[in-house]
């Protein structure tokens, strides 16, 4: 390809001048050469979409295929249509699970966010510096174990003889200790205890570098109207977060739907049905009872599930952003 | 901006206790971790005779050096290959801006919010026709491919904000579109690119779902997936239980601390770049 | 890739694949190891010595035979088992949950021709009672698809400074009598019973559950639903009498509060340390405690409800088993014989599993050093036979009867959440639908 061939048309700047030239025409190729160009680039793209499509897209097709039969991995599929969706909606057990992944967002994601935009705000006004800097880098810890592993840890300090209850009796609330992961009205909220420590640490990070890019002549005018810290707070603060409160409700939502590490390693589901989430029961279903069209029906469902609360997110958090 | 001194001291204070709740956890499991093998210690408490040989018991009893390898393998096949062509499909589509490079962003973006659990059945069935069932490819090739949402979309990201001149300057010296990516693009690209390597390896490290269900044989696994298996063979003995996840946590622990700032700073530029 | 999969699960047959309905039963044959070199394919379950241990010997006693073993979680084992035997590399030796459904799907060999070949068939018709299944599915009877390695007795272990501490001088002899040290233990401030029952590791209620069941009424009930035969239920009048036993127990704090939350090895570090006058377990545990606790631990079966009624208790063998496809399926047979029969075998078994190592009936059990606890689980191993009161576990009625109901509803008991009659009908409904499902 020489130099002075290949200039498409639709390089002409079009529209604003900040976008850079395109090496290729954007629309339909006109020019032979030009389509060569959109080939080779396209060769670029390849891999990476080849692997995708393989590993990633095809076993979601199937996974909606195997929704439709009944299946134990090793015999014979047989077509059941839409039955093991109604099994699903039907089963108090199986629903039970959706409904857990619900209470967990609010402890996995309401929480976090709120949360993390109190601890960002402490830090942003209070510790500028050195402080801020290595506050940021503690409570990021969390992010980087696997989340077995504070599954494992959390498991140890909620137990009977575990750190919280010595705590607990140490302020004279003695009489509120108990096995903690093994209560039937607390193991959601210990199991959505441990999401909040795993994921506030993120969001106050996220929330944080979003504010050191508000604009601090917004918050001068603020002060000059005399407005207080929550005034402030609402109509400076929260109007500029609005993308970044919305990655971080995106990021934890999805955390607790799919939620597996935490609860396989820390109550395996239980007591009972309390802790039952749809990702262990999707691999208990599979691969434990081996009913596989139901752990796909379950699968679809789940992934429905993040779709519907996802867009909606996305969607106000897009608002008037140029 | 004038802040009162009550507010500083009390922001600060809020500030260390959040610090104290985050961290308190690790030190509860390393006080545990010390105590004689066997027993069962309370909370917190520092042993009167600290026994630091548990961490070579966790080690040698949870086979901890072959799993060590295992992970390195599994991060070293999986990291560079997806680094590659990730940066390869950004290029293409925040650079290039082939046709369909709209459609393609849009498909690989929704994989971002795709949960595991929706695609690890079929994938099961999918490995155990192709045969890579158990092996450590089993875990490689669904992780790469994993990786490819936010892997296309972070390169593309960076791609996208790159002024023209360079491109520009380069297609006029005659460059190939290979020559253009890989003598130009890649090393401008480089901390972008270091910041996702260092994502994807701690992804890779810590990943326990796919290890779990796709490899039968622990000590095949990640160090995360075979912790699973470790609690079983363990539990007898909580501190050798506390030392090994120690140990398991501690490969990534160290990575942090070494490259907090470019992990930090991925994660939020990757969020925070439209 | 998936219309591969129901094609070749329609045609039944292939050169990967099993056969459904389980493989032909084969002529009598005694197989060895022959002299070339043999590599054994192994998966063992964590944290139990006695395989590892055996298989050591058996090199050593055959130096042609080598081992390439994997080892896992029970939990993870029976999500994989059937994953393991129909893989391309499928184990010559594989500890086995359950049984019932991987004979279905024609994943585990045929034993009928070795035990002729053997003469496992003239050993004592109990051993290898459990580990048979007839063409209808159901346990009990039929054709030997598993070995056990060896036989083990569930029973209560009791810590004897604690009980002298309550005045339990010798071991009760009736059911009302252990209702009574229960009640003494509790009014002295020491916990009655340990036990372990979070979902991690399945609820251990399901042992003295089933004990009291098997002291209000006859042992063939149990055995029969836990074998599927047809029409069998765990839900009647004297399981009923026994589970409202079992509430009685749970409502006077005879449990540790926080049983819900503890594990399986969590429960035994706990008895271990001093915590708990019983504990309702097996013999698979007894080098553990006798680590610990070396003199201080003795066994005793659960008393019968009158005074010199037969005992009952769980027995059940290790089992094992061979996959349809093995390669070297004759040399894990063989292995299997030598278990059995091989003095330094049993030997082994005995001091590392604390079990009985089964086998012919005149072969003597090995001797266990004195002051062991191995020594009464052996001895009240001998009544149970006398009574014929062995019965296997609840648990394993089906692949996740255990997972699926007892132990969830058992956490409804104690949480309470449930009474004893609902947790037997909801076990019998989940059972119903696993059978209708055909796991």
């Amino acid at each position: 390809m020489t130099a002075n061939r290949t200039v498409p048309a639709a390089s002409r700047p079009t529209r604003s001048d900040q976008r850079p030239a395109s090496w290729l025409a954007r629309r339909v190729p006109r020019t032979r050469g030009a389509r060569r160009a959109a080939l080779a680039g396209w060769l670029f793209v390849l891999p990476a979409l080849l692997m995708y499509a393989v590993f990633v897209l095809q076993p979601l097709a199937l996974t909606i295929q195997y929704s439709l039969y009944r299946w134990n991995g090793v015999g014979p599929a047989t077509w059941v249509g839409l039955s093991n969706y109604v099994t699903v909606l039907r089963d108090p057990d199986l629903l039970g699970t959706v409904i857990n992944s619900f209470k967990l967002v609010l402890f996995y994601s309401v929480v976090p966010v709120t949360l993390g935009l109190l601890t960002a705000t402490v830090i942003h006004r209070v510790a500028a510096g050195r402080f801020g800097s290595v506050t940021r880098t503690v409570l990021f810890l969390p992010q980087v174990i696997p989340l077995v592993a504070a599954g494992i840890i959390w498991g140890w300090l909620l137990s009977l003889p575990g750190l919280v209850n010595q705590i607990l009796t140490a302020v004279g609330l003695g009489d509120t200790t108990r096995a903690w992961l093994g209560d039937f009205d607390t193991a959601l909220p210990a199991v959505g205890l441990i999401g909040i420590w795993v994921l506030l640490g993120f969001c106050t990070v996220l929330l944080l570098a979003g504010m050191s890019k508000i604009d601090p002549a917004l918050f001068e005018s603020a002060r000059i109207d005399g407005a207080s810290w929550l005034q402030e707070f609402v109509s400076v603060t929260l109007p500029s977060l609005k993308y970044e409160i919305g990655v971080c409700l995106t990021v934890t939502v999805v955390a607790a739907l799919a939620a597996f590490d935490i609860v396989y390693v820390s109550t395996g589901g239980g007591p009972g049905n309390s802790t039952a989430v749809p990702g262990i029961q999707i691999y208990i279903l599979a691969f434990l009872e081996r009913q596989v069209g139901l752990a796909s029906a379950l699968a679809v469902i789940l992934m429905l599930l993040v779709i519907v609360m996802i867009l909606p997110i996305q969607r106000l958090s897009r608002e008037d952003r140029s | 901006m004038r802040v009162s001194r009550g507010e500083i001291v009390a922001g600060r204070a809020l500030l260390l206790g959040t610090m104290a709740v985050t961290v308190l956890p690790f030190l509860s499991i390393l006080t545990t971790a010390l105590h004689p093998s066997g027993t069962l210690p309370s909370g917190l408490e520092w042993p009167t005779d600290p026994q630091w040989g548990n961490f070579v018991d966790a080690f040698k009893v949870a086979n901890m050096g072959v799993l060590l390898g295992s992970s390195t393998f599994v991060v070293l096949a999986v990291v560079p290959v997806a680094l590659v062509i990730a940066t390869m499909a950004g290029f293409a589509i925040g650079l290039l801006r082939i046709p369909g490079a709209r459609v393609l962003l849009v498909l690989f973006v929704f994989g971002l919010t795709l949960p595991f659990e929706g695609i690890i059945t079929p994938l099961y069935f999918l490995e155990r026709e192709l045969g890579i069932l158990n092996t450590r490819f089993a875990i490689v090739l669904p992780l790469i491919a994993l990786f490819m949402p936010f892997g296309v979309f972070w390169m593309r990201a960076h791609f996208v904000n790159l002024p023209g001149d360079i491109t520009e300057a380069a297609r006029i010296d005659g460059a190939s579109m290979w020559g253009l990516f890989w003598r130009i693009h890649v090393p401008l690209a480089r901390p972008a690119i270091a910041s996702l390597a260092v994502l994807m390896s701690v992804w890779t490290w810590n990943q326990f779902l796919l290890a779990l269900v796709l490899v039968e044989d622990p000590a095949q696994r990640t160090m995360a997936g075979a912790l699973g298996a470790f609690q079983g063979h363990y539990a007898t003995d909580i501190p050798l239980l506390c030392a090994g996840t120690i140990l398991i946590l501690l490969p990534t622990l160290v990575l942090y601390v070494l490259f907090q700032r470019h992990i930090i700073a991925a994660l939020l530029q990757g969020s925070v770049k439209g | 890739m998936f219309l591969a999969a129901l094609l070749a699960g329609c045609a039944g047959a292939g050169s990967g694949g099993p056969q459904p309905g389980g493989s032909t039963a084969a002529n009598a044959e005694a197989p060895t190891c022959g002299t070339e070199p043999v590599v054994l394919n192994a998966t063992f379950e964590t944290g139990f010595d006695l395989p590892f241990k055996l298989s050591e010997e058996f090199t050593r006693q055959y130096p042609n035979v080598t081992w390439d073993i994997k080892q896992d979680q029970f939990q993870n084992l029976i999500n994989a088992t059937p994953r393991l035997l129909s893989g391309d590399n499928p184990p010559d030796l594989i500890r086995l949950p359950t049984m019932v459904s991987l004979v279905k799907d024609g994943l585990l060999k045929n034993l009928d021709g070795y035990a002729a070949g053997f003469g496992w068939d003239k050993w004592p018709a109990a051993q290898l009672a459990q580990n048979r299944v007839a063409t209808d599915g159901t346990r009990g009877s039929g054709s030997l698809y598993a070995m056990g390695l060896n036989y083990s007795l569930t029973g209560v272990f009791y810590n004897k400074e604690l009980a002298a501490q309550v005045g339990m001088t010798k071991p009760p002899a009736t059911m009302a009598d252990f209702d009574a040290v229960l009640a003494a233990a509790k009014g002295k401030g020491i916990l009655p019973i340990m036990v372990w029952n979070a979902s991690s590791s399945g609820g251990g209620l399901a042992f003295p559950l089933q004990q009291l069941m098997a002291a209000y009424g006859p042992t063939q009930p149990i055995n029969d639903w836990i074998f599927q035969k047809p029409g069998a239920t765990i839900d009647t009048p004297s399981n009923l009498q026994a589970a409202e036993h079992l509430e009685r127990w749970i409502k006077a704090g005879y449990f540790p509060t926080d049983a819900n939350a503890i594990q399986y090895t969590d429960a035994n570090a706990r008895f271990r340390g001093g915590e708990g006058l019983f504990i309702f377990n097996g013999d698979w545990e007894n080098a553990n405690y006798d680590k610990d606790m070396a003199g201080k631990v003795g066994f005793l079966i659960f008393p019968p409800k009158e005074q010199g009624g037969s005992v009952a208790a769980m027995s059940s063998p290790l089992t094992y088993g061979i996959a349809a496809n093995a390669k070297n399926a004759g040399c894990a047979a063989f292995f299997f014989n030598w278990v059995a029969t091989n003095e330094q075998a049993r030997k082994i078994n005995v001091s590392v599993g604390g079990s009985n190592p089964g086998g012919p009936a005149d072969l003597a059990i090995p001797s266990v050093a004195s002051g062991s606890v191995t020594n009464d689980t052996l001895a009240a191993g001998a009544k149970v036979a006398e009574s014929n009161g062995a019965m296997d576990f609840i648990a394993n009625a089906t692949g996740s009867i255990f997972a699926q109901g007892w132990t969830p509803e058992l956490q409804k008991v104690v949480g309470d959440r449930q009474g004893a009659a609902g947790l037997l009908t909801a076990v019998q409904a989940e059972y119903k639908r696993e059978l209708e499902q055909g796991s």
